[in-house]
């Protein structure tokens, strides 16, 4: 199958003060991708999202776009929607009048941006709401309209910037089934989150980011096959667990307390499962062994220890 | 101006129109100014009544008819002998009021409980009456004295006859209009973007239009907020006028003498060009304001009284060279070039001339609105200094 790139990054560098946000990033999308930006807090990953958008400028790099048949460097508005990490609405306007303004700006004829807000709102349980000021609704139903807001034009790419952020996890399952959804109907999604679980239910690129650097980029399938194979173990102690115990054990790449009895142990893939087994029966108190399959989060932190 | 350019700056106009302009906020407004103004003028005839009263004086029986005279207009006249005097000085202690008048040798001698309200209403009476007694000594009948003090004629002849006063009044009303227009414009710039700032929806707006698109249909928006309510207060005005020119049976051709078409059109072209470019300061200092409740910057809002300040200045001295100073720097010419042209002989050329700088200065002050927006929008935490935005321009 031919695949078609929307979106291609080359060597994106943006320094503020003291702080390299962006460092030497390149990536690129293809049509219909669900393509995560992975990291923690602070690792660049809003900066890196407001350079493609031309909020902030880069010091180095290029970004070429190709999402209605023309590259450039930016493309229309109307072929973008965007979820700001800052999100923020007109509170003291009623819920409709807002969201067809902010598809009117985005180039979407009045009418139909009413009638497409309209659709999302009814989707959404929020109909009857539509004249209410914004102010009136929880926080909760705030943010579906924030969500709205961003795709209501019928974006070909929608870049969303912590989608789950302040969801409670109900909540959150409704924004991985309506973001599957936007994907359905043709819209390429590039999303950035910190919570690795979440974005693992849903994306099938990911490109892991931290301190402004790559740590990895590639399908999810394929970090799982780089990275994944190690064993995963939740060790449960009758007293204080040992850390520096474990830490010494020959194969362990990362040790962390789950609270003062337990503790998760991450053996390589070259360790054998007898040898652990071996290893761990030379130390006393334990109380119960758990073994886990590698979360992205597991891999995340075991490749910023690599890296470091 | 490509279509799209266009599309997008009437869409973010109106939007900030009809966000702003409320004709019912409005109505409610001048209705509430309207009674506050019958409150005023109901209040202050009721006092200017209570103030018109005459008012009660004494005076010894043995006082000259032309005293009584003098002092008749003004007061209600009580006579008491010279012997009561002690008995009056004692009642005003209890009664704590009243004033007892008599003449002296060299002149008059007054008792009262307090200094009196209408003290110079006392001596305007007692003047004429002191000007009747000396013409009278010194024989001088009230002809000669009309015949000295007549004033000196003088024929005069000006080579440049200034405009009417009626086109001063109609520049004066039009300054007016501007600092109502100006000060409106602020008001809705500083909640706007200040606002928006504060409510985190700036990003989500400049995700969609470029910064000077979303400024251009700020200042315009908003102007137009600051002309609707500018036109209300004009049709309201005139509506008042009507009914007070059919129920007093008043002239109405004083007005309609004032109302020159080609004065209206150069004033209003100055008045709005005016506007627009304080409105564009406005929009670029309110974007460099995080919280308004907080922020140094805000003191800044008192600027725009210069150009009222500068109409007033140019009326009473239109030909120093500070007036020609004022007619032409753009953030007081709108109001002070018209001002001097109708005080002073102005070249054709200056209008157009001053017109044009200020148009020009429009032009960059909404461009550097829009900079100074850009990168203040994502500035969290500590609002920026002006030197740190100033910076921040020059890397842009």
């Amino acid at each position: 199958m031919l695949t078609e790139k929307v979106l291609e990054v080359k060597s994106l560098h943006k320094r503020f003060k003291t702080v390299h946000a962006v460092n030497d990033i390149s990536f690129e999308l293809e049509r219909g991708d669900i393509f995560a930006f992975l990291g923690p807090n602070g690792a660049g990953k809003t900066t890196t999202l407001r350079i493609l958008l031309d909020i902030i400028k880069a010091d180095q790099g290029e970004i070429q776009w190709n999402l209605n048949g023309e590259q450039s460097k930016l493309p229309e508005s109307s072929l973008i929607g965007y979820l700001p990490e800052e999100r923020g609405l007109y509170v003291d306007l009623p819920v409709l009048r807002s969201l067809v303004y902010l598809a009117s700006i985005r180039g979407m004829d009045a009418a139909k941006a009413n009638s497409a807000a309209m659709e999302w709102l009814e989707r959404m349980g929020l109909a009857d709401r539509a004249k209410e000021k914004l102010q009136t609704l929880s926080k909760g139903n705030q943010q579906k309209v924030q969500f709205i807001a961003s795709i209501v034009h019928k974006p070909a790419f929608a870049i969303l910037d912590e989608p789950f952020s302040g969801l409670d996890p109900l909540n959150q399952e409704l924004f991985l089934e309506y973001i599957r959804e936007l994907n359905t109907q043709g819209c390429t999604v590039l999303l950035s989150s910190h919570q690795m679980q979440l974005v693992e239910k849903i994306a099938r690129k990911i490109f892991l980011i931290n301190h402004g650097k790559e740590l990895y980029k590639g399908s999810l399938s394929g970090i799982y096959n780089a990275f994944g194979l190690q064993h995963t173990l939740e060790l449960i102690f009758e007293s204080e667990v040992p850390i520096e115990t474990l830490e010494k054990i020959n194969g362990a790449e990362l040790v962390s307390a789950l609270d003062s009895n337990g503790a998760k142990v991450v053996f390589s893939a070259e360790k054998k499962l007898p040898e652990i087994m071996k290893d761990l029966s030379a130390l006393q108190g334990i109380t119960n062994i758990k073994s886990q399959n590698s979360s992205l989060h597991d891999i995340f932190l075991e490749l910023v220890k690599k890296k470091s | 101006m490509n279509n799209k350019y266009l599309k997008q700056i009437i869409t973010v106009t109106l939007w900030e129109y009809k966000r702003f302009f409320k004709l019912r906020n409005e109505l409610l407004g001048i209705l509430f100014l309207a009674l506050m103004g019958f409150a005023a003028g109901g209040i202050g005839t009721f006092f200017g009544r209570e103030s018109n009263e005459k008012t009660e004086i004494t005076i010894f029986e043995n006082a000259s008819d032309e005293l009584r005279n003098s002092l008749a207009g003004s007061y209600i006249i009580n006579e008491i002998s010279p012997d009561e005097k002690n008995r009056f000085k004692e009642s005003m202690n209890v009664e704590k009021d009243g004033m007892l008048l008599w003449e002296t040798q060299d002149g008059f001698a007054l008792l009262a409980y307090k200094e009196p309200r209408n003290m110079n209403m006392l001596q305007n009476s007692l003047n004429e009456y002191r000007m009747i007694r000396a013409l009278d000594e010194k024989n001088i009948s009230p002809e000669d004295f009309g015949y000295v003090m007549q004033p000196a004629t003088i024929e005069s002849e000006y080579i440049f006859q200034p405009q009417s006063r009626d086109r001063k009044i109609l520049a004066g009303f039009f300054a007016g209009l501007m600092f109502l227009g100006v000060f409106l414009g602020f008001a809705y710039q500083f909640t706007g973007i200040t606002g928006e700032k504060q409510l985190k929806i700036t990003e989500q707006i400049v995700s969609a239009i470029k910064p000077q698109v979303w400024m251009d249909g700020k200042i315009l928006g908003i102007t137009l907020t600051g002309l609707s309510s500018m036109l209300t207060y004009l049709i309201i005005g005139s509506l008042v006028a009507a009914i007070y020119f059919q129920f007093t049976g008043a002239s109405a051709v004083r007005i309609l003498s004032i109302m020159h078409l080609p004065s209206i059109i150069l004033f209003f072209a100055f008045t709005m060009m005016g506007i627009l470019m304080w409105n564009s300061i406005m929009a670029g200092l309110a974007s460099a304001i995080t919280d308004p409740n907080n922020s140094g910057k805000s003191s800044v809002m008192m600027i725009p009284s210069l150009f009222a300040a500068a109409a007033i200045l140019v009326m009473i001295e239109p030909d120093n060279n500070l007036a020609i100073f004022l007619s032409w720097f753009p953030l007081t010419s709108a109001s002070a070039m018209p001002m001097r042209w109708v005080s002073t002989e102005v070249g054709w050329w200056q209008l157009p001339g001053s017109f044009l700088l200020l148009c020009v200065t429009f032009y960059f002050l909404r461009k550097l609105a829009a900079k100074i927006f850009r990168i203040s929008i994502l500035i969290s935490g500590k609002e920026p200094t002006w030197a740190e935005i100033y910076k921040m321009i020059k890397q842009d």
